[in-house]
């Protein structure tokens, strides 16, 4: 456990001095507040500031949570996985250690979002509502978390990393509903969108920032909180299971993924050199 | 048992390639080992086997009496490493490099500070503990990593090139740490080095060529065996110096004056009748002795390897 925790420390003071990135995290999110309410208010949503806003929220949660699998990456090539495989750390602190870290930095930063929230106008009527918000958040970024390092594992070298990083987020960001509302989607990528993860983890974090759980299920199609499958309706409470689901798969799967990684196939260094020539 | 480390028949393939190729060695207890070899002859393989990071293919591997593959984590913490590559944490300051290995090797939080103070006033750095690395030079990055494998005080410790890349005098100072801690330590220190006269100070040298360990013996005895000292003279009476080398049978090069003479450990005594016979006309003389990088020469050819 202490181990987990100075790994989780290290993580996020490396996030603290990185000052521009911090900026800039705090900055984007508004300017697509700016840009996508705009948007919203030509679909059938009420109040499309809080609408949007919610999915920034989650959308922020899940790439920066993300973001670990790219930190993890950058300490192997640097060098500095070294240094801890050849401690006597379990694997298994160390991927804990990044999850929890990446999971804490993604919620706090849709807490910050969310205080902003409050100034322009949202407010919740239920107590209830900021703890479960923040569990979401929590649990949305385990769940990313766990994926992001399935990814490292999986993919080790970084240039291979960067492409199939974007090639997996572009489309898991843009068919989930915040950036572009899936009614606006063409009827073919509309169908992609349900097999997104983060299609679910969006309509069930606006049903539940917006308390709109208890709303019937035509009005929540209409929102898009919930989703109709040839007669079957998806509705939020299913959309958390989804959500959970997929996460408990890539924890396993990264877990074990990340324990078995041979690091002895690893290509460290960008080109042509092999580990023979390190 | 008084090996540190027991390697037998250690064998280490990648597909069809075998990088190492059923190598037994010993290294005794608080000894210091150099392993030498030209570029890929299976080196760094064999180094972070050792260590723990790649998986052997087979053979049994022993530190401290512990099974490689089947302890691991007890293996783990008896040894220290410094890699070729820098592995600091090069955003976190010297100070918290230091802390998260205590933590790593589960040291007590009390003991980790004075740990820390103790380290770095072996490797001269106290000054810069609350250094950030990125700030630091090469070689005080160096000093940072080798303080860093003795924190949680082990009783094997790895150098893969630990001065490739650095000046002379940093070199001449980081192997002065590492014969110093030797000393008091007890430490057994396994070492890798392209630069042979380093590895002067070892009490064993194994030379590893194409997989395969090609020689193994002290420095001394391995000059011994390969390499001849070498007489450098320049004489003003050429043709007579001549005619006197080859009437002592001893084997020389050059002309017109300046000549090298191979002197086998039997050649002395009729070189120094030669000399004595023609001091009025000899101006410089200089014997060379054989070094270690004669010896790696000789033994592993001169092709460039990759």
């Amino acid at each position: 456990m202490r181990i987990v925790g100075a790994l989780w420390l290290r993580n996020i003071k490396l996030f603290a001095r990185n000052r521009v990135q911090l900026v800039l995290l705090l900055i984007m999110p508004f300017f697509y507040l700016y840009l996508l309410s705009t948007i919203f208010q030509s679909t059938a949503v009420e109040s499309p500031i809080n609408y949007v806003l919610a999915g920034i929220v989650i959308i922020v949660v899940f790439q920066t949570s993300l973001n670990i699998a790219t930190s993890t990456i950058e300490d192997i090539v640097s060098g500095y996985m070294k240094e801890v495989l050849v401690s006597p750390v379990k694997r298994m602190q160390i991927a804990a250690g990044q999850m929890l870290s990446s999971t804490t930095i993604a919620s706090l930063q849709g807490v910050l979002i969310l205080i902003i929230g409050y100034f322009i106008g949202m407010r919740y009527t239920s107590v209830l509502t900021p703890l479960a918000i923040l569990g979401f958040m929590i649990m949305v970024g385990l769940v990313f978390s766990a994926f992001g390092l399935f990814l490292a594992a999986a993919v080790k070298n970084s240039q291979t990393f960067q492409i199939v990083s974007v090639a997996i987020t572009t489309p898991i960001t843009f068919l989930c509903g915040v950036y572009v509302p899936l009614s606006l989607l063409p009827e073919g990528l509309r169908y992609v969108a349900l097999f997104n993860p983060m299609t679910y983890a969006t309509a069930f974090f606006r049903a539940l920032s917006l308390e709109k759980m208890s709303l019937p299920a035509d009005e929540l199609i209409a929102e898009q909180l919930a989703f109709k499958v040839s007669g079957f309706v998806i509705t939020p409470q299913i959309s958390i299971l989804i959500v959970f689901s997929f996460g408990v798969l890539f924890l396993l799967l990264s877990t074990l993924a990340f324990s078995k990684v041979d690091f002895s196939r690893i290509n460290r260094t960008p080109g042509s050199k092999d580990i023979f020539q390190q | 048992m008084d090996n540190m480390i027991v390697v037998r028949d250690f064998v280490k393939k990648y597909g069809d390639f075998t990088a190492v190729d059923h190598v037994s060695f010993e290294v005794e207890r608080g000894s210091i080992f150099a392993f030498l070899g030209p570029n890929g002859a299976g080196k760094s393989t064999t180094i972070n086997t050792l260590c723990t990071i790649f998986e052997k293919t087979s053979g049994t591997l022993l530190i401290d009496g512990k099974d490689l593959s089947r302890d691991k984590d007890a293996v783990r913490s008896v040894i220290g490493v410094v890699f070729q590559e820098s592995t600091l944490d090069s955003k976190m300051t010297v100070e918290e490099n230091l802390t998260m290995h205590g933590h790593f090797y589960g040291l007590p939080k009390s003991l980790i500070n004075e740990r820390i103070r103790f380290v770095l006033e072996i490797v001269d750095l106290s000054e810069w503990r609350k250094a950030m690395v990125t700030s630091l030079s090469g070689g005080m990055k160096r000093r940072v990593e080798i303080a860093r494998s003795l924190l949680h005080q082990p009783k094997m410790l790895f150098l893969d090139e630990p001065t490739t890349g650095l000046d002379p005098q940093t070199r001449a100072n980081i192997w002065e740490y590492i014969a110093r801690l030797q000393k008091e330590q007890q430490l057994t220190i396994f070492l890798t080095t392209h630069y042979m006269e380093e590895a002067e100070i070892s009490d064993k040298v194994a030379v590893m060529d194409h997989g395969r360990i090609i020689a193994f013996d002290t420095p001394r005895a391995l000059k011994q065996r390969y390499t001849k000292d070498k007489a450098q003279l320049i004489s003003s009476d050429g043709p007579a110096l001549e005619a006197a080398l080859r009437q002592h049978d001893l084997a020389f090069e050059g002309y017109g004056g300046h000549y090298a003479v191979d002197l086998g450990a039997a050649d002395l005594p009729r070189f120094l009748e030669v000399i004595s016979e023609h001091r009025p006309c000899i101006h410089e003389l200089e014997i060379n002795k054989g070094t270690l990088n004669d010896v790696f020469l000789e033994i592993t050819g001169k092709d460039i390897r990759g």
